[in-house]
C-alpha cells in the first residue's frame, strides 16, 4: 500500500537538491513531476469528456427529475408484484441456475488449458502464450448477451446458444485469473521438483497447480455469480433461462407479474451470492492470503457453514493419526471437506445437464454451426452501416462515461456508509450494506429493461439503470477498501483533535483513493462492455445496428460491429491500464 | 549406487558465469571433489556461491567452462540425461521449497517424481511401495508422525527436514545444500545440521554446503572452499585453516567498510567466527 501523500515537502528531499537557497513561497509549493502532469490531464480529459457525453446522450437534470416520475409511476403500476404463473418462474429460475453452472463448467474446462498456456511461467512456447492472451482478451471483449443473440441465429432459440455464449465470454475472465494465479505461485517449490528430475508436467502438477488451487477455487465461485446474473438476462435475446419470461410480461403490460419475476430473480441471485461466500470461506478459510481481495470476510453465512462442517474443518494444526500399514491420507478436517464439495460440485453439473436435458454431445454438436456462424462474419462490412456504427458506438461510449461518473458520485457517499470501520453507526452500516445487496441482485439490464418501460426508448434510461447498477457495485468495492484501511493515521488524526468528516478527508479518503480510483477505471470497463448490448432493449448505443443487423441475417455487418466493439472495449481497458498503473 | 562411480564425482573447470545486464557471477572456478568428501562453500551473499551450486545440477547453463557431475557432462547433457542426473543429485534449498498446502509426505513423495513417469496429483496417485518409503524417509528425519500435516503448518526447521526426507526418497549420491539453515534459528539450525551430518555420514553421501556461518562449517566439513566475487579465493582442508584465512573471504573489496585483516568496520557484514 502506498503511504499516504504528504502535502507539504521540504525542497530538497527530492532527487535533486536546488543549489541556490529558494524563496520561501517557492518552498510551499509542490514540485509538477511529469507523472502529476499526466494525472491532472487525464482528470481534466476525463471531466471534460463526461460533460461532453452527457450533453451528447441529451441528459439533463429536468430529465432526469422527470425520469424518476416516470420510474415512479411505473413502481406504482408494478405494486404489488403479482406471483400468478410462480410455478413457472421457479422453473425457469432454476433453469436459469443450470445454465449458470454448466457455462462456468465449460469456461473452466476450456479455460484452464489456455491458461497454461497464458502464464509466462508455464507456456510451452512464447507464440502459445500470445494466441492464448489473445483468446483470452476477445472473448472477454465480447459480451455474453452479444454472443448468445448470434448463437441463437446459429443454433436456434433455446438453452444451448445460452450456455455456449457463457462458456465462451466467461473465457475471458476465468482464463486471466487462471494465468495470473499460475504466475503468481512461489518458484521455489517448483525448483525443488525440478531438481529432482521431474518432467515439466509433473513440476506443473505438483508445485504449481497445488498453490494455484485456492485461487482456481476462488475464482470459478467468484464467476459463478456473474454468471447468474448473466443468465438471467440471456433470455430476452432467445437464449434460455428466466429473462424470457420477464420480458414477455412488460410487452403484454402486465407490470405486476414482470415484478414477480424480478422479485424471483433477486431471491436467486442473492441466496447465490450467499452460498457462494459461504463456500468459499469454509473452502478457503485457511489460504486467506493467498486468494487475497477476494478473499471472503467472516460473515453470517460463513459462520453457519462453519457450524455445519466444524467436524470436517480441522482448526487445529497437530498431529494427524494416520495408518502406518496402508499410508492413507487419514480420512479427517481438509481432505474430507474438500472431497463433500468435489463431489457435490460434480453432482451439481450433472443436475444441470440432466435438467435442461442436454448431454454434451449435443454441445459438441453444436460446434460445427457455432464455427459455420463465425466464419460468415467475416470479412466485415463497414460500408453498408458505416454512420449508424460510428454514432452508435460513440453513443455507447458516452452512457458508459456518464453512468460512471453518476455511479462514482453515488457510490462514494454509500460506500463511506457501508464500511464498518467509518459509517457513523451500526444503523447506518446496516441500512447502507442491505441497500447495497438490494442494489446488487438485481442484474443491470432488467433494470435497464425497466427504466425503458417507463421512461421509453433511449440512451437516457439505459444510462440511469448503468448508474444505478454501478452505484451498488461501486459502492461494494469501495466498502471493502475502506474496511482494509490502516488505522494507525487514523487515530493520530482524531488524536489532534480532528472531527469525524475532518478525519474522514485526511485520512481515510487519501488512503483509500488508489483502490477508489482503481475500482472507477474497472467499473468503466465494465460499463462500456454493457452499454454496448444496452441497445438491444432499446437503451441506445451500437446494440441496437448489431441487433438489427441480426434479425436480417447480415452476419457481415455484424462482424464490422463486433470488430468495433473490441477495438473500443480493449483500447480503454489499455488506457485504463496505463493510467492505473500511474496512479499505483 | 549399483554402478561404481568415477573417484571425482564433481570436475568443475574454467567455469564463468555472465547474467544478463549483471556482473560476472562466477570467473573461472575450477573444483574438483572426491567421492565422499564434506565440502563447505563460504563467502559473502553475491560471491557466487548459490549459483555455483545451481550450475552442478544444471539449473542454471553455464556462460563458458565444463561441469561434470556423476560422470555426466551437465553443459552438454540433453534434456533426459539431465532428469537423470538430477535424480541422483539432491538438492536442499534455503527456503525449503516446499508445497505449502500439501501434506508433510505429498512434498517427500514428490522427490521420487524423477524415477516415475506421467504428472502425479494427490498422495495416492503414488504407489504404496513409495508411500512407504516416504513414510521411512520422514521417520529418519523424526517427523513420521507429522506425515499428513500440513507443510505450512510446521516450523521452519521441520520443514526443513521435510525437505531433507524428499532429497532421500532421490537415493542421491550427491548432496547440494544451499544455506540449508540461513533462514533458521540457532536451535532449529543445530537440530537440521545434526540430521543432515547423521545421513550424510550413515549412507556416505559426497556432499558440497553452502553456509553463512563459519563455525557451522568448521563443525562438520572436511574442506573448505571460499568464493569472494565469483572467484575461489580459499581451497583448504580444515586442519590447516586459520582465521586470518576464513577472514579473508569475507574482505569486501569496497574501501572503508571493512579493513583488511578482519578489523571489522561494520556489524552487519562481521563472519560468526568462534
Amino acid at each position: 500500500m502506498k503511504p499516504p501523500e504528504v502535502l507539504f515537502k521540504p525542497a530538497g528531499l527530492g532527487s535533486r537538491i536546488p543549489r541556490e537557497p529558494s524563496l520561501p513561497d517557492d518552498r510551499l509549493k509542490r514540485r509538477l513531476t511529469s507523472d502529476r502532469l499526466i494525472m491532472r490531464i487525464v482528470l481534466v480529459v476525463f471531466v471534460g469528456a463526461v460533460i461532453w457525453a452527457w450533453r451528447h446522450i441529451e441528459m439533463s437534470f429536468g430529465g432526469l427529475i422527470s425520469g424518476f416520475g416516470d420510474v415512479q409511476n411505473l413502481l406504482g403500476r408494478m405494486l404489488p408484484p403479482r406471483f400468478s404463473d410462480l410455478d413457472d418462474a421457479i422453473r425457469l429460475g432454476f433453469e436459469t441456475l443450470w445454465m449458470a453452472v454448466i457455462g462456468t463448467t465449460i469456461a473452466v474446462i476450456l479455460s484452464f488449458p489456455i491458461a497454461l498456456g497464458a502464464a509466462r511461467n508455464t507456456t510451452p512456447h512464447p507464440a502459445v502464450m500470445a494466441v492464448c492472451r489473445g483468446i483470452i482478451v476477445l472473448s472477454r471483449a465480447v459480451p455474453d448477451l452479444i454472443f448468445a443473440a448470434i448463437f441463437v441465429r446459429a443454433i436456434g432459440i433455446g438453452v444451448l446458444p445460452g450456455v455456449i455464449a457463457l462458456g465462451l465470454h466467461s473465457i475471458g475472465m476465468v482464463g486471466k485469473l487462471f494465468a495470473d494465479a499460475i504466475e503468481q505461485t512461489d518458484k521455489t517449490p517448483r525448483e525443488a521438483v525440478t531438481s529432482v528430475g521431474a518432467s515439466k508436467w509433473q513440476a506443473i502438477t505438483t508445485s504449481v497447480i497445488p498453490q494455484a488451487m485456492p485461487s482456481f477455487i476462488s475464482t470459478v465461485l467468484y464467476r459463478l455469480d456473474i454468471n447468474l446474473r448473466s443468465s438471467s438476462v440471456l433470455g430476452i435475446v432467445g437464449a434460455g433461462g428466466i429473462g424470457f419470461l420477464m420480458q414477455a410480461n412488460l410487452r403484454s403490460l402486465q407490470y405486476d407479474e414482470a415484478l414477480g419475476v424480478v422479485t424471483v430473480i433477486f431471491v436467486l441471485i442473492t441466496i447465490m451470492e450467499f452460498f457462494s461466500a459461504a463456500v468459499r470461506a469454509t473452502l478457503l478459510g485457511g489460504d486467506r492470503t493467498l486468494v487475497g481481495r477476494s478473499a471472503p470476510k467472516f460473515s453470517l453465512g460463513s459462520k453457519l457453514f462453519f457450524r455445519i462442517s466444524s467436524k470436517a474443518q480441522s482448526t487445529d494444526t497437530g498431529v494427524r493419526p494416520f495408518d502406518r500399514d496402508t499410508i492413507r491420507p487419514p480420512w479427517v478436517g481438509e481432505l474430507r471437506m474438500k472431497t463433500i464439495y468435489g463431489v457435490a460440485f460434480i453432482a451439481l453439473v450433472v443436475i444441470a445437464f440432466r435438467s435442461v436435458s442436454l448431454n454434451p454431445g449435443e454441445l459438441l454438436g453444436a460446434m460445427p454451426k457455432v464455427w459455420e456462424v463465425t466464419t460468415r462474419l467475416f470479412p466485415p462490412d463497414f460500408t453498408t452501416a458505416r454512420d449508424p456504427i460510428i454514432d452508435g458506438m460513440i453513443e455507447s461510449v458516452a452512457a458508459a462515461l456518464v453512468a460512471t461518473f453518476m455511479g462514482a458520485i453515488l457510490s462514494i457517499p454509500l460506500g463511506l456508509m457501508a464500511a464498518r470501520n467509518v459509517a457513523f453507526n451500526r444503523i447506518v452500516y446496516s441500512v447502507s450494506r442491505l441497500f447495497l445487496v438490494f442494489v446488487r441482485g438485481i442484474p443491470e439490464l432488467i433494470i435497464a429493461v425497466i427504466f425503458i418501460a417507463a421512461i421509453g426508448l433511449g440512451p437516457v434510461p439505459g444510462t440511469l439503470a448503468l448508474a444505478f447498477g454501478t452505484s451498488g457495485f461501486l459502492a461494494k468495492l469501495i466498502a471493502d477498501a475502506v474496511e482494509e484501511i490502516n488505522p494507525t493515521p487514523r487515530e493520530a488524526t482524531f488524536a489532534v483533535g480532528a472531527t469525524k468528516t475532518q478525519e474522514i478527508g485526511t485520512s481515510v479518503i487519501p488512503q483509500a483513493m488508489p483502490a477508489i480510483v482503481s475500482n472507477l477505471l474497472y467499473a468503466l470497463d465494465i460499463n462500456l462492455r454493457t452499454s454496448t448490448i444496452l441497445g438491444i432493449v432499446g437503451g441506445g448505443g451500437i446494440g441496437f445496428i448489431l441487433f438489427n443487423a441480426l434479425r436480417v441475417l447480415e452476419l457481415r455487418t455484424v462482424g464490422a460491429v463486433l470488430i468495433t466493439i473490441f477495438v473500443v472495449v480493449y483500447s480503454i481497458e489499455l488506457l485504463s491500464g496505463w493510467v492505473r498503473k500511474k496512479i499505483l | 549406487m549399483t554402478t561404481p562411480l568415477p573417484d571425482n564425482v564433481v570436475q568443475v573447470s574454467g567455469l564463468s558465469k555472465k547474467f544478463p545486464n549483471g556482473p560476472l557471477a562466477l570467473d573461472h572456478v575450477s573444483l574438483t571433489v572426491p567421492k565422499g568428501q564434506l565440502l563447505s562453500l563460504i563467502g559473502l551473499s553475491g560471491s557466487g556461491k548459490s549459483t555455483l551450486l545451481r550450475h552442478l545440477n544444471g539449473l542454471i547453463p553455464p556462460t563458458t567452462g565444463s561441469v561434470e557431475v556423476l560422470g555426466t557432462n551437465v553443459v552438454a547433457a540433453g534434456r533426459r540425461e539431465l532428469r537423470a542426473l538430477r535424480r541422483d543429485v539432491g538438492f536442499v534449498f534455503q527456503s525449503f521449497g516446499l508445497v505449502g498446502r500439501l501434506t508433510a509426505l505429498e512434498n517427500v513423495l514428490s522427490g521420487a517424481l524423477g524415477r516415475l513417469h506421467g504428472p502425479r496429483y494427490g498422495t495416492l496417485m503414488y504407489p504404496k511401495t513409495l508411500r512407504r518409503e516416504a513414510l521411512e524417509n520422514l521417520d529418519r528425519v523424526g517427523l513420521g508422525d507429522r506425515a499428513f500435516q500440513r507443510a505450512d503448518t510446521l516450523s521452519g526447521g521441520q520443514q526443513q527436514r521435510v525437505a531433507i526426507a524428499r532429497t532421500l526418497m532421490q537415493r542421491p549420491s550427491l548432496l547440494l545444500a544451499d544455506e540449508p539453515v540461513a533462514s533458521l534459528d540457532p536451535e532449529s539450525s543445530a537440530q537440521v545440521m545434526d540430521v543432515l551430518f547423521r545421513i550424510v555420514v550413515e549412507d556416505q553421501l559426497t556432499v558440497i554446503c553452502t553456509l553463512h556461518q563459519v563455525e557451522l562449517a568448521l563443525g562438520w566439513a572436511q574442506r573448505i572452499v571460499g568464493l569472494r566475487d565469483g572467484q575461489v579465493v580459499l581451497d583448504r582442508s580444515v586442519d590447516d585453516l586459520d582465521q586470518d584465512a576464513v577472514m579473508d573471504v569475507y574482505r569486501r573489496v569496497e574501501p572503508g567498510q571493512v579493513s583488511v585483516t578482519g578489523g571489522l568496520v561494520s556489524e552487519t557484514t562481521k563472519p560468526r567466527v568462534a
